[in-house]
């Protein structure tokens, strides 16, 4: 038994590959290869019609995907023996986030720049520019877009309130477990049974309990998703009853795991309790509010079972998201293409404002810990 | 045969079959001739069976239940078994793709085929679907070459792109015979039903929207100060505005006039305009109203739709509508306000009359009366471009009636094409769509048997209160200015967008009803360029008959 030199993995064996060996290896790998290239441009040619002959449909090339996946696993150990078999444990997990992530994405880039309508005898055209052009000048996507700023802002408030309830919960308190689940129970629940239970039966304007106690309260003719300011402050108290519970685990968490002889320290030094929450817990609590922040924000900004199920958007776009809106416009248009460019576009918007927000956040907390 | 006599058979295990076969034998050896002893005989046999039928569960006992449904459909299989065998489609599955709106359509169709599953051998799985995801359930299957199912609950706008497109099977000739289908009303009959001269639908259900109105809030002394409920749509505003601030009779709550649905519902919405503008913009003798049929132009912003987008602004602005209505899609109109004793008039699909006496959730069954859709005191001539004063009325047909069709899928394999096309045969069956026409079920009348006073009478119905529903039906199909929708690719990508703007329109965030009616038009004319300008002329003008 050897160690290669300089290795640093320690590989035990170092096989002899024979010429025959490599050659057959090299062989299959070529031919799994050049069998994926061509069945994917004879594919690609006979959709395009510049051919007359191919596959019914896109089924063989998959099937020449994952025959060629098996060969590269494979030929890494044949061509290179024990060294190759460390690329099986990351190669496979590779080859399955290209299928499934990267030919997606690169795929909705190829659909996103075309004019597709699914009730179109044309099918689908490359068209372009037309729908950025068309997505620049379009009200309603502005409007969502809009929306998904001041929905966004609205995660202020909801991380104020789990803060709150991290705090009680983390105090001893009578029945603590049992506030812990029942606080937990809305995050449950999915949006869509919320949207029925609360949007569309408590808020009902006549027999609705919401209702019943609005127009006690003095409000003659309650109206939860009359106006665009009480519609989006509906959506926002529907979502956030929701997602607070989600916000408000992740910060009890972290309370938790704060080092007591900091706090205890604090209350030997005489701070008071607003002292110790503001210049002890809130600074060491940063790095998982930014972190539960940052999720609820992805959370925020996929926003659209409530508003497709209560309202529709409505009234008059005051609740639309960006992802109602795709969703009408993909679904009820079947406007594929333009669809998918908006999507796109969003997932892009989505991924420089995250990395712009956690740049920030970063900065914040490094100057709130003292580190900056 | 009575029912007793009929049920004390089935006890000692006599299929209806057997009875039937026996009172023809019996006629025959009485020595009555086939033409003056057997069909009587076998007619009122029949006659029986409608009137057995229609007393499941009883009219005023409840919403019917799935055993309901299953009991309804044994006994309406002998059309069936006339040309199946038993278990002649043993080893067969079928998948069914249909909706679920209100717990009806594919919950019926459940119960119906049960017993016809039981008899034939075939297996029935099924997809069900929400109203609003239907439309992009069905593109996507056509669009993406993946129609997984072979049996379809679809409407007819939709021919245009499952027929049109060579998706659907012929129907066999059996099956014309077996539904009758002779016995449709004109209107469903070809080119309904029909794409190049061949049939592809067993229909089930003849749409119209008809106009229901609670009788309390009009005669002597009544809340709106009429003794009429309004003849057009100007009377209806009129009507709406009065009753601001008064009080129902029935529930001690608010009043309300007209329950416009103010927001959209996957593009069945824009029906619900398309109501009142019917009346001010399909001039008799012109088929055309939603676009020119020269060149595809959308009509959407003449004056004519403008004054029916004026309409409601003006109601919306007068406060005449229920504090939350721009949140109020059609279903909520109907089933949560509507039935439930919110409001007095409302624009609805046949079945609303049918369900305000049946259906548990309904209030308003002794207080509801029915009639055509409203009329106007002018009409707008889209070809001289201006408005006559003259009373003009055109009953809305939204959605021609759901029909089922069978898929390609099914065309290789015989056995399993007789299996699919004898399901649907027994859910279009004539005596079956007696009882869901008559109950719960989502469908409304549509058969000429169908208007048969007697029969709905004998069942337990006020004669007074069905020859006003099903009047308001047969005089809408009938009605010489009806409003056809054209079956055309796409049609609800244009009801869809529609909604959305009439969404802004509506929350004012258009300066006027004719900005609004511009934008809709706008949104119309890029959908028509896109799906392709001259593909869509050509089938416009087929569908309007030119």
């Amino acid at each position: 038994m050897t160690t290669i030199e300089r290795d640093l993995l320690h590989t035990v064996e170092a096989d002899s590959i024979s010429a025959g060996r490599h050659f057959w290896g090299r062989a299959a790998l070529w031919l799994s290869t050049l069998w994926l290239a061509a069945s994917f441009v004879l594919q690609a040619a006979y959709v395009s019609g510049w051919i007359t002959f191919g596959f019914e449909n896109w089924r063989p090339v998959l099937y020449a995907y994952v025959l060629w996946a098996i060969v590269l696993c494979v030929t890494r150990v044949v061509l290179y023996g024990e060294a190759g078999k460390k690329a099986l444990f990351v190669l496979p997990a590779a080859l399955f986030v290209v299928a499934m992530v990267v030919f997606p994405l690169l795929f909705a880039l190829w659909v996103g720049f075309s004019d597709w309508n699914l009730a179109s005898l044309t099918g689908r055209k490359f068209n372009g520019l037309d729908n950025l052009r068309r997505m620049l000048s379009d009200p309603f996507y502005a409007n969502a877009l809009v929306n998904m700023v001041l929905y966004s802002l609205a995660i202020a408030v909801e991380y104020a309130i789990a803060f709150g309830l991290a705090l009680l919960l983390s105090q001893d308190i009578a029945a603590r477990k049992f506030w812990r689940v029942t606080f937990l129970v809305p995050l449950m629940l999915s949006p869509v049974a919320v949207s029925w239970m609360v949007g569309k039966s408590m808020l009902e304007t006549r027999f609705g309990p919401i209702a019943r106690l609005a127009r006690w309260l003095g409000w003659e003719n309650p109206s939860f998703f009359g106006d665009p300011l009480t519609a989006r402050l509906s959506i926002m108290i529907m979502d956030a009853w929701t997602f607070i519970p989600f916000m408000m685990i992740m910060l009890l968490a972290g309370l938790q795991a704060l080092n007591r002889e900091v706090l205890e320290a604090a209350e030997v030094d005489g701070a008071t309790k607003w002292q110790r929450f503001w210049q002890v817990i809130f600074p060491l609590m940063l790095p998982v509010s930014v972190t539960a922040v940052m999720i609820r924000v992805i959370f925020k900004l996929k926003l659209a079972d409530i508003i497709i199920t209560v309202t529709a958007g409505g009234p008059g776009g005051a609740t639309d998201s960006v992802t109602s809106f795709i969703y009408r416009e993909y679904r009820d248009r079947s406007n594929v293409g333009y669809g998918t460019l908006l999507a796109i576009i969003y997932l892009i918007i989505i991924v420089i404002g995250m990395t712009m927000l956690l740049k920030v956040s970063d900065r914040i907390v490094r100057r709130m810990t003292g580190r900056l | 045969m009575k029912v007793e006599i009929y049920d004390a058979l089935m006890r000692c295990q006599a299929s209806r079959r057997d009875v039937l076969r026996g009172t023809a034998s019996a006629a025959a050896l009485l020595g009555v001739s086939s033409v003056m002893g057997g069909i009587p005989g076998m007619a009122m046999a029949a006659d029986d069976l409608r009137a057995q039928i229609l007393k499941i569960p009883g009219v005023g006992k409840g919403a019917p239940t799935d055993a309901d449904w299953q009991k309804v459909g044994e006994l309406c299989l002998e059309p069936t078994k006339a040309n199946v065998a038993a278990g002649e489609f043993a080893g067969v599955e079928l998948t069914f793709m249909g909706l679920n709106n209100q717990n009806l359509h594919n919950f019926l169709f459940r119960g119906f085929l049960k017993p016809w599953e039981a008899y034939t051998g075939a297996k029935i799985n099924w997809i069900d679907l929400a109203q609003a995801d239907y439309n992009a359930r069905l593109q996507q299957s056509i669009a993406t070459g993946t129609v997984d199912f072979d049996i379809i609950e679809m409407g007819a706008p939709f021919e245009g792109d499952t027929a049109g497109r060579g998706l659907l099977d012929e129907m066999p000739d059996w099956v014309a015979k077996q539904i009758e289908a002779d016995d449709l009303v004109d209107y469903l009959k070809a080119p309904v039903g029909t794409w190049e001269g061949k049939t592809y639908r067993v229909t089930i259900d003849g749409d119209c929207h008809t106009f229901a109105y609670r009788k309390d809030y009009f005669g002597e002394g009544s809340i709106s100060g009429r003794s009429e409920p309004p003849k057009t749509w100007q009377e209806v505003n009129e009507v709406s505005k009065a009753l601001i601030g008064k009080t129902d009779p029935l529930t001690g709550l608010p009043a309300y006039g007209y329950l416009d649905p103010l927001k959209g519902w996957g593009g069945f919405g824009f029906y619900f305009v398309e109501n009142r503008a019917t009346a001010y913009a399909k001039y008799p003798g012109d088929p055309a109203w939603l676009f020119d049929p020269e060149n595809m132009k959308p009509l959407v912003n003449n004056p004519a739709w403008v004054q029916a987008i004026q309409d409601v602004m003006d109601l919306i602005a007068a406060k005449a509508y229920p504090s939350d209505q721009i949140n109020a899609d059609p279903g909520t109109t109907a089933f949560s306000q509507f039935l439930a004793g919110t409001g007095s008039m409302l624009m609805w699909w046949g079945d609303v009359g049918s369900s305000a006496r049946t259906s548990d959730t309904s209030v308003v069954g002794d207080v509801v009366g029915f009639g055509i859709n409203r009329g106007s005191s002018r009409v707008y001539n889209r070809k001289s471009g201006q408005w006559e004063e003259k009373y003009n009325e055109a009953p809305n047909m939204a959605y021609i009636g759901w029909g089922i069709y069978v898929t390609k899928r099914v065309s290789g394999d015989e056995k399993k094409r007789k299996a699919a096309w004898s399901a649907a045969a027994h859910l279009g069956g004539k005596d079956i769509s007696l009882w869901t026409s008559a109950y719960p079920s989502g469908f409304q009348p549509y058969r000429q048997s169908h208007f048969n006073y007697d029969e709905w009478q004998a069942a337990g119905y006020d004669r007074a209160y069905i020859e006003e529903y099903l009047g308001s039906n047969a005089n809408s199909y009938n009605h010489p200015n009806a409003a056809i929708e054209p079956r055309i690719p796409g049609i609800f990508q244009y009801y869809s967008v529609a909604e959305d703007e009439l969404a802004k329109g509506f929350a004012g965030q258009y300066k006027s009803a004719q900005e609004t009616a511009d934008a809709i038009a706008a949104a119309w004319e890029k959908i028509t360029d896109q799906i392709g300008r001259e593909s869509q002329l050509k089938l416009y003008r087929a569908s309007l008959g030119l």
